[in-house]
C-alpha cells in the first residue's frame, strides 16, 4: 500500500516536521532548516505544476469536504504567495547561517530554526486555507513564532517592542474570531464558498467589519501601524527580513482573499480603505524622512507600502476590480521580495561599519559596498523604477486608476513614490559621499556568503519585472480575482 | 411567563459583566486575578446552561485555571523575584505618568459605540441560525466515536486541531527562547500569592471542576480537558518542588512537546493511501487511531502547559554564559 | 428571554469591556487580562451561536472551535505573561 500525497499537504507538513525535528536535534537544527527549506520549494514547485496543467486544486482533508471539513485550494495567486515564501525564505536563511554563526549565539541559533519553520507551517497553511476558522488558527501560528522571532536578540528595545507586537497580534486575531462568530451565528457554516453570494446582512457587515479591522491590525495598516516601526526595527537582520517581507503578507493575503468571497462593501467603505492607506503612504513617508536609523527607515517605508497596496485594494471600485487586485498581488509579491533584500542588505551594512545611523553612515572609513548596492537595486523596486517588479505593480495600479478615473488614487500614488525617493535618497547620499573621511578608506571586508542572499533577492526583485506577463497569467490560474469562467 | 431558570440565567449574566468590569477596574493586581478567575468559572457555568458542558469543562480548566495560575506566577515574579521592587510595582501601577481621564472616556465611548453597533448586529442576526447539525449527524457513524464533539475535534476538523497543537508548541518554544539564559530563580514558595490561591482558587475549581464533570459526565471530557486536568497535577507537582526541572531533562522535555504533534501528523499522512487523502481514517480503525491520537495530544498538552507554567528551559546555575544573547 | 439571547448580549458586553481594557489599560498584565476577557467574549458569541431550543441538540461544531479558541488563547497568554516576565528583570536590573 503506498502512501498518496497531495503536494498541498507537504507544503504545509514539511515545515512542520522539520520544526519538529530542528527543535529536538538541536546541534543539526541549521542543516534541518535548510533541507526543510529546499524540500518545501520542492513541494510549491509541484503543487505550481500540477496547478499549471489542472487549474485549481481542491483537497478535502479527512475526505468530509466543506462545509463540515475542511479543504485545502490551490490557484494561481495562492501558489504565487507559497513560491514568494520558500524563494525568501530560503535566501533569508542562507544569510541566517551566516548571521548566525557567532560562538556567543549557540541559544539564538537553537530557537531560530524551530521559530521559523513553525512560522512557514502558518504561513504555507494561510495561503492553502478555505476556511475562516481555519485561517484564525494559522495566524495565531503566525503571531506566536513572529513574536518568538522579534525578540530573538534579547534586548530590552527587542523584548519592548516584541511585547507591543504581542497585544496587537492578539487583539487582531480576537477581532477576526469575534467576525467568524457572527459569520456563524448568520451563515451557519465558515468555509469561503458559504460566503460567496452571501447577502450583505446586518451581522455580517459586523463581521466584516471586525474580521478588516482585525487583519488591518495585523497587518499594520495606518492607524493600527503603532506596533510595526519597533518590532522591524528591533528584530535581528532576518528576523526583520522574514518578518517584513513575509508575515505582513499572510494578512494583507486574506483580505485579498476574502475580498473575492465576502459581500461587496459599499463605495463609501472602500473609500475610507483608501484614506487609511493614502494615510498610511504618507504618514509612513514622513516618519523614514525623519528616522535616524538606517533600520527603522526601512521599517517605516513597510508601513507607507503596505498604504499603497490597500490604495490598490480601494481604488477599484465597482469598476476595474480584477485589475485593481491584480495590482495589489504584484505589490505584495514585489514588496516581499525587494523588503526582504532590503533589510538583509541594511543588517549587513550595520554588522560591517558597526551602526545604523542614517547621519553617519558617510562618516565610515569601512565600505560594505556589496550590501549598499544591494540596499540600491532593492529601493530602485520600492520606489517603482522600470523594470523592476515595483514598477509593474505601481504601473497596474495607475494605469486602472486613470482608466476608471480616480485621478485623487494616482496623486496619492505619485506622491508616495516622491516620498519613497526622498527618504531613500537620505540613504543614498550616506554611501556615495565620503568626503568627509579622513582616515584612509578600509578594504573591502571579502565577499560573505550573507551578501548573496539580499543580492540574489534584490536582482529578482528587478528582474521579475521582466517576466510579469506570465507573472500575471499564472496569478489568474482558478479565477482568484472574482472573474467567474 | 417569569421563569426561575430566566431569572437566574439574568442575574448570572449580571455578575459575568459586572466581575468583568470589576476586575478591570479594580486597583491591586491581585484581586484583579481572583475576580477574574471568578469571573471564568461563572462563564463557565453559563456554557453548562446553554448545553455546552464541554466547552465550560475547557474553560473552567485551560481557560481559568491554567490562565490564573500563569497570571499569578507572573505577578509573584514582578512583586518579589525580579529584584528590589517599588511601591507602584507592588501596586500593580505601571510607574509610568496616568493615562489622561479624557483619552480613557474616548476610548471608552469608541469601545462603547462598537459594542453598540454589535448587539444591533446580533439582535438583527438569525435567532436560531442554520449550522452544521444534520451534516454532523449524518456524518457521525462514519467518524469511529460517539461523541460529537470529539468528532468535530479529532476527525472532521482535525486539521484546525493539529494546528491548534501547533499552537501550543510554537508557544512552548518562544518562551523558552524568551527567558532563555536566566539561571533558576529563587523557588516560588507557597509565599502570600500561592497560598491565597491555594485556600480562594483552588477549592472553588475542584468544587466548579467536579460539578462541571458531574453535568458532563455523558459528554467525554476530551484530550483537552484531560492535558489539562493532568497539567494541573503538574504545577502542583513543580510548585510543591515535590519535581525540580532539571538541565538533563531537557531532551525529555522536548521529546513531550512535540510528540503529541508529530504522532497526529504523523497518523493523518499515514492513512493517506488507497483513495484516501490526509486525515481519512479508514472506518474499522477510525475509533483506535483517533483514541491513539487523543492519548499522545493528551500528554503532550499536559506536559506543555505545565512548561509553560514552569517558564524558563532549566539550566545548570554554574553554566558558563548564562546570559548569552 | 431565551438563554441565547441573555447570555449573547453578555458576550458582546464582556468583549467590549475586554476591549476598553485593551485599548486604555497601563498595567502589562491588566492587558494581558483584558485580551483573556476579550476571548471569553468571542466564546460566548460562539457558544450562544450553536444553542438550540431544546429538545434539539446543539451543533457540536462551534463547541469544538471554542475548546480550540480556549487552548490558543492560553497559549498566547504565556507568551505575553514571558515577555512581560523577562522586560521586568532586564528593566530592574539596569536601574542598577
Amino acid at each position: 500500500m503506498s502512501i498518496e500525497i497531495s503536494p498541498m499537504i507537504l507544503a504545509v507538513f514539511v515545515p512542520l516536521f522539520g520544526a519538529i525535528a530542528a527543535f529536538v536535534l538541536t546541534r543539526v537544527a541549521a542543516l534541518i532548516g535548510l533541507a526543510t527549506l529546499v524540500l518545501t520549494t520542492g513541494a510549491v514547485i509541484w503543487l505550481a505544476r500540477d496547478v499549471l496543467a489542472a487549474g485549481a486544486i481542491v483537497l478535502p482533508l479527512g475526505g468530509w469536504g466543506a462545509p463540515l471539513g475542511i479543504d485545502l485550494r490551490a490557484d494561481g495567486l495562492s501558489v504565487a504567495m507559497l513560491a514568494l515564501t520558500s524563494a525568501v525564505g530560503f535566501l533569508v536563511s542562507i544569510a541566517a547561517l551566516d548571521s548566525l554563526k557567532g560562538a556567543d549565539q549557540v541559544r539564538q541559533r537553537q530557537y531560530f530554526w524551530p521559530l521559523w519553520l513553525l512560522l512557514l507551517t502558518g504561513m504555507n497553511g494561510v495561503y492553502l486555507s478555505t476556511d475562516i476558522f481555519n485561517l484564525y488558527v494559522m495566524i495565531e501560528v503566525i503571531a506566536l513564532a513572529a513574536v518568538g522571532l522579534t525578540v530573538q536578540s534579547g534586548s530590552r528595545a527587542a523584548l519592548q517592542a516584541g511585547l507591543e507586537y504581542m497585544y496587537a497580534s492578539i487583539l487582531g486575531a480576537l477581532l477576526f474570531l469575534m467576525g467568524v462568530g457572527f459569520v456563524y451565528l448568520q451563515l451557519g457554516r465558515l468555509d469561503f464558498a458559504g460566503l460567496s453570494g452571501a447577502a450583505p446582512t446586518g451581522a455580517l457587515v459586523a463581521a466584516l467589519a471586525l474580521i478588516f479591522v482585525g487583519l488591518a491590525l495585523k497587518t499594520a495598516l495606518f492607524p493600527l501601524h503603532f506596533w510595526l516601526p519597533a518590532a522591524h526595527a528591533n528584530a535581528t537582520a532576518p528576523a526583520s527580513a522574514l518578518l517584513s517581507g513575509l508575515v505582513v503578507k499572510a494578512a494583507l493575503y486574506i483580505v485579498l482573499r476574502l475580498a473575492q468571497y465576502m459581500p461587496f462593501p459599499s463605495e463609501n467603505l472602500l473609500t475610507l480603505v483608501g484614506l487609511m492607506g493614502a494615510g498610511a503612504v504618507i504618514w509612513g513617508g514622513v516618519q523614514a524622512l525623519r528616522a535616524e536609523r538606517l533600520k527603522l527607515l526601512v521599517a517605516w517605508s513597510t508601513v507607507a507600502q503596505i498604504g499603497l497596496i490597500f490604495v490598490a485594494f480601494a481604488r477599484a471600485g465597482e469598476l476595474g476590480l480584477t485589475e485593481s487586485w491584480k495590482a495589489a498581488a504584484l505589490l505584495i509579491l514585489a514588496h516581499g521580495i525587494a523588503k526582504a533584500a532590503m533589510f538583509l542588505a541594511a543588517g549587513r551594512i550595520k554588522d560591517e561599519i558597526g551602526h545604523d545611523v542614517i547621519r553617519d553612515l558617510d562618516r565610515t572609513p569601512i565600505r560594505p559596498t556589496l550590501a549598499q548596492f544591494t540596499f540600491a537595486l532593492a529601493a530602485i523596486s520600492l520606489i517603482g523604477l522600470p523594470p523592476s517588479l515595483g514598477f509593474i505593480g505601481k504601473w497596474a495600479l495607475m494605469e486602472g486608476a486613470m482608466a476608471a478615473g480616480y485621478w485623487h488614487w494616482v496623486a496619492v500614488t505619485m506622491v508616495g513614490t516622491l516620498m519613497s525617493v526622498a527618504y531613500f535618497s537620505r540613504v543614498f547620499a550616506g554611501f556615495l559621499r565620503f568626503d568627509r573621511v579622513r582616515a584612509p578608506l578600509g578594504e573591502h571586508q571579502g565577499w560573505a556568503l550573507a551578501d548573496a542572499a539580499p543580492l540574489t533577492l534584490a536582482l529578482m526583485a528587478i528582474g521579475l519585472g521582466l517576466l510579469a506577463a506570465p507573472l500575471l497569467s499564472f496569478l489568474e490560474i482558478g479565477y482568484p480575482f472574482g472573474v467567474a469562467p | 411567563m417569569t421563569d426561575p431558570l430566566v431569572i437566574f440565567d439574568m442575574l448570572l449574566a449580571l455578575a459575568i459583566v459586572a466581575l468583568a468590569a470589576a476586575s478591570l477596574s479594580v486597583r491591586d493586581l491581585f484581586s484583579m486575578i481572583v475576580l477574574f478567575i471568578i469571573f471564568g468559572l461563572l462563564s463557565a457555568l453559563a456554557w453548562v446552561r446553554l448545553s455546552a458542558p464541554d466547552v465550560a469543562l475547557a474553560e473552567a480548566a485551560i481557560g481559568t485555571g491554567v490562565t490564573g495560575a500563569l497570571l499569578l506566577k507572573t505577578l509573584h515574579h514582578l512583586r518579589y523575584v525580579s529584584g528590589t521592587l517599588n511601591q507602584q510595582t507592588a501596586l500593580g501601577v505601571t510607574p509610568v505618568a496616568p493615562v489622561p481621564m479624557g483619552i480613557i472616556l474616548a476610548n471608552a465611548g469608541f469601545c462603547g459605540l462598537i459594542t453598540l453597533g454589535l448587539v444591533v448586529a446580533f439582535l438583527g442576526a438569525p435567532a436560531t441560525g442554520p449550522g452544521f447539525d444534520a451534516l454532523v449527524v449524518e456524518a457521525m457513524p462514519q467518524s469511529g466515536v460517539e461523541q460529537p464533539v470529539t468528532g468535530v475535534l479529532l476527525n472532521f476538523r482535525a486539521y484546525d486541531t493539529l494546528m491548534e497543537v501547533v499552537v501550543l508548541l510554537a508557544a512552548v518554544v518562544a518562551v523558552w527562547q524568551i527567558e532563555r539564559g536566566l539561571s533558576e530563580a529563587p523557588a516560588p514558595v507557597m509565599g502570600e500569592v500561592w497560598q491565597g490561591f491555594a485556600r480562594l482558587a483552588l477549592p472553588a475549581i475542584v468544587v466548579v471542576g467536579t460539578y462541571l464533570l458531574w453535568v458532563g459526565a455523558e459528554a467525554s471530557g476530551g484530550a483537552f480537558q484531560g492535558g489539562a486536568v493532568l497539567a494541573a497535577v503538574g504545577l502542583l507537582l513543580l510548585l510543591t518542588r515535590a519535581y525540580v526541572p532539571q538541565p538533563a531533562h531537557r531532551g525529555i522535555a522536548r521529546g513531550a512537546f512535540v510528540l503529541g504533534t508529530a504522532a497526529f501528523a504523523l497518523v493523518a499522512l499515514l492513512v493517506a493511501s488507497g483513495g484516501r487523502v490526509a486525515f481519512e481514517y479508514p472506518l474499522e480503525h477510525a475509533k483506535t487511531l483517533i483514541l491513539l491520537i487523543e492519548g499522545v495530544v493528551t500528554l503532550s498538552i499536559a506536559v506543555t502547559l505545565a512548561a509553560l507554567f514552569h517558564g524558563r528551559e532549566p539550566v545548570a546555575l554554574i553554566e558558563g554564559g548564562p546570559n548569552d544573547t | 428571554m431565551t438563554p441565547d439571547l441573555i447570555y449573547g448580549l453578555t458576550g458582546i458586553a464582556v468583549f467590549g469591556i475586554g476591549l476598553v481594557g485593551a485599548l486604555c489599560a497601563q498595567d502589562r498584565l491588566r492587558r494581558v487580562l483584558a485580551l483573556k476577557l476579550c476571548s471569553v467574549g468571542a466564546g460566548f458569541l460562539l457558544v450562544v451561536g450553536a444553542w438550540r431550543e431544546p429538545p434539539a441538540t446543539t451543533d457540536p461544531v462551534p463547541h469544538a472551535l471554542v475548546i480550540t479558541g480556549i487552548v490558543v488563547m492560553v497559549s498566547a497568554t504565556a507568551v505575553a505573561l514571558a515577555l512581560i516576565r523577562r522586560l521586568q528583570t532586564l528593566e530592574t536590573t539596569d536601574e542598577h
